[in-house]
């Protein structure tokens, strides 16, 4: 009898330790301030790319691309496995990230007013999309304010000199120096009309609510702020615990387009009616000043935290008709007209950036006849390519008829070694990703000259010094001083017995 | 497990300069007859460098950095000598390295130490070179394999370190001590 109850005493505590195991995540447990910046979503999409054959076990069989997928939401999480089509383990996952990263386009590029991908009012069924929307996501700008003021979610800020030119559903879209530069400030990207291209950067609740939160909206804040820098990260919903979105951070291209005269040019793109803020310096040359313009959305990346991907997951779509691949040309396989390249001119030197003066003038013409010529760099290899496009040709046959089977997903870069305590980068898969419209200038294959999300956004630190690592992403050095007062460097802060990746712990003696 | 420690191996490389960039591309998938010898290639690797296949060669792997350093060798004469010896007996490349290492065929015994090399600077040392007497000074390579090569060579690791120019590490890493070194050497869990 006595040992009956040790025996059920044990079971009992075991049953115990496995509750609360099934609350663990590859980070610390969400306490209950953390659980309010990452609150529980409803309808996170577990969807994966094959599932097992009904009828062999030991294989996998493709998910149907059809309709269910446009309406089924959001991963939280990627749901990727070693066993899928292939006998090649990482090819696997990599379709699985890929698949991941379709669903994940889809759900973001969905009317805001809850409506079907591709069935909004507009030509080609196109809609103000979920991530325009202020309840949704919020532009940098908007976050990081003039004197490191603290933001308000949701709110709608108009610079006094757009007033004039606003209107129902318009977005604003205010300029600095990464609104036209491209990273490593490589210059600015002119389209063949010799218009700017122009970037955003936009982030969604959960990462807005841990900046929010932690004050991390000033240098001062961030100065003031003790802990590491950590986003919430992003869960499938599992057995007694819901699913959470996590940190979501967005950078999208657009590019001019002229209503009067493009009118099947528009029905190609998402566009947006925006108005285009130039605050004056320091921020721009120009200003201040605003204009209206038609914006064509020629570029989408999605910076996503999730479970298994403390480094972020990383998906890059583009237009399919900014520009052709470095194969294309050479096989004179081309598809004109290009946004960014001029198919009578193939010779001519691509990826170069133009000549200075780079800043825009509120015409946002660039100053020259130059006009960026831009070659798509093959930079995967064979297998990952040949995998994206397979995926790309179902994908945007689902989405046939509207705006959106004109967008293609590049790939997806994961971390493919998440807990290496030697690479914090969390070796990227693929090693390098880019952009044309985003990354133009630094598509390659070398290492760090060239473009990686990850690799880059690993040396993302905090505006105040000394700065401290800031989780994959570069938002906080946009933060402003408080009161116009930058102040002088803080103090050091012990790190002793931290553990974060690369750190034996401890300061040395 | 051959004992070429750190000290014998940054020993060798001393005075070298990298010369001429490799600008082949030796990441592409190895011919199906080939992935085999790829596999016994890692093994042999790890016997010689003393750091775990896992590390050289993870099971999921999108760097490929052993595709480059099987296709450089394989360029050598020496190289179909020295792999029968490492088919010979697939289950010992402990056994095989040694064999290698201390063969009386010169061509087999510095293609080892070219192997060895490739591992550790990411350059690639003609082996007939390495074997001149007296050696030259300082032993020049014939080319950094390729830029990844350069950000994966093991010296900088097994120093506890990274390239110059190159750190997978995270900011600040600098303020704390290093891992230890069999975070960097040895499979996890090992």
């Amino acid at each position: 009898m006595r040992n009956l109850r040790e025996l059920a005493i044990v079971a009992v505590g075991a049953a115990f330790v496995c509750m609360l195991n099934l609350h663990a995540y590859a980070q610390a447990p969400i306490s209950d301030a953390a659980a309010d910046i990452n609150p529980p979503v409803a309808n996170c999409n577990l969807t994966p790319d094959t599932a097992p054959d009904p009828h062999d076990q030991s294989k996998h069989v493709a998910t149907p691309i059809d309709s269910k997928l446009l309406t089924l939401g959001q991963p939280c999480h990627q749901v990727v496995s070693q066993k899928g089509l292939s006998t090649d383990a990482l090819a696997n996952l990599q379709r699985g990230f890929d698949f991941y990263s379709w669903l994940t386009f889809i759900a973001l590029n969905s009317p805001a007013d809850g409506e079907t991908i591709g069935q909004g009012p507009r030509p080609g069924g196109d809609a103000a999309t979920k991530w325009e929307a202020l309840s949704n996501y919020r532009p940098l700008a908007a976050v990081m304010l003039e004197k490191g003021s603290e933001p308000t979610w949701g709110t709608r800020i108009v610079p006094e000199l757009c007033k004039p030119l606003d209107a129902p559903g318009k977005i604003i879209l205010q300029l600095g120096e990464a609104a036209w530069d491209q990273p490593f400030k490589t210059g600015p990207l002119i389209d063949q009309n010799g218009n700017y291209a122009l970037f955003d950067i936009l982030i969604n609740k959960p990462m807005f609510d841990f900046i929010d939160d932690n004050g991390l909206y000033s240098k001062q804040g961030q100065e003031r702020f003790d802990r590491d820098i950590v986003f919430p990260e992003g869960v499938n919903p599992a057995a007694n615990t819901p699913g959470r979105m996590g940190a979501v951070m967005l950078k999208v291209s657009w590019h001019i387009l002229d209503p009067s005269s493009g009118k099947t040019l528009m029905r190609q793109f998402h566009t947006a009616d925006a108005l285009i803020y130039f605050p004056g310096p320091p921020a721009t040359k120009t200003g201040p000043t605003c204009v209206a313009k038609t914006l064509g959305l020629i570029g989408f990346h999605v910076g996503h935290k999730t479970k298994f991907a403390p480094q972020w997951v990383w998906s890059s779509f583009e237009h399919v008709r900014n520009a052709p691949n470095e194969k294309q040309v050479a096989e004179r396989d081309l598809h004109p007209p290009y946004t960014f390249f001029n198919a009578g001119c193939p010779q001519c030197p691509n990826n170069k950036t133009p000549p200075s003066p780079w800043d825009p003038p509120a015409s946002l013409q660039f100053h020259s006849n130059h006009k960026s010529q831009v070659i798509r760099s093959i930079i995967f290899p064979d297998a990952v390519a040949r995998e994206v496009d397979d995926l790309n040709k179902r994908f945007r046959t689902l989405l046939k008829g509207t705006v959106w089977e004109n967008y293609m997903l590049i790939t997806t870069q994961w971390p493919s070694d998440a807990q290496s305590k030697t690479d914090c980068n969390g070796a990227p898969m693929p090693t390098f990703l880019a952009n044309t419209t985003l990354e133009t200038y630094s598509q390659g294959q070398v290492p760090l000259a060239s473009s990686s999300c990850m690799a880059c956004h690993g040396n993302a630190t905090t505006r105040h010094v000394p700065a401290i690592a800031s989780d994959f992403t570069f938002v906080h050095e946009k933060a402003q001083c408080e009161s116009d007062f930058c102040g002088s460097p803080a103090a050091s802060k012990s790190t002793a017995g931290t553990k974060r990746c690369g750190l034996g712990g401890g300061m040395p003696q | 497990m051959i004992d070429f420690t750190r000290r014998k191996v940054l020993g060798v490389a001393a005075g070298t300069m990298a010369s001429a960039i490799g600008t082949a591309d030796l990441t592409q998938p190895a011919a199906a007859d080939d992935a085999a010898d790829l596999v016994l290639f890692v093994k042999l690797s790890a016997a010689l460098t003393g750091i775990d296949a896992a590390q050289l060669a993870p099971p999921i792997d999108p760097i490929q950095i052993k595709r480059a350093y099987f296709r450089q060798a394989k360029t050598d004469p020496g190289f179909e000598s020295l792999m029968q010896i490492v088919r010979a007996n697939p289950a010992d490349p402990v056994g095989a390295a040694n064999k290698i290492m201390n063969s009386s065929n010169q061509q087999i015994k510095y293609l080892g130490r070219s192997i060895i090399l490739a591992w550790y600077l990411g350059a690639w040392y003609q082996p007939m070179v390495l074997a001149q007497t007296p050696p030259p000074s300082p032993v020049t390579p014939l080319k950094v394999i390729s830029p990844t090569a350069y950000t994966q060579a093991w010296a900088w690791r097994v120093a506890q370190a990274h390239p110059m120019g190159y750190s997978e590490l995270r900011f600040g890493y600098w303020s704390d001590e290093p891992l230890p070194i069999e975070d960097f050497v040895k499979a996890r869990g090992a």
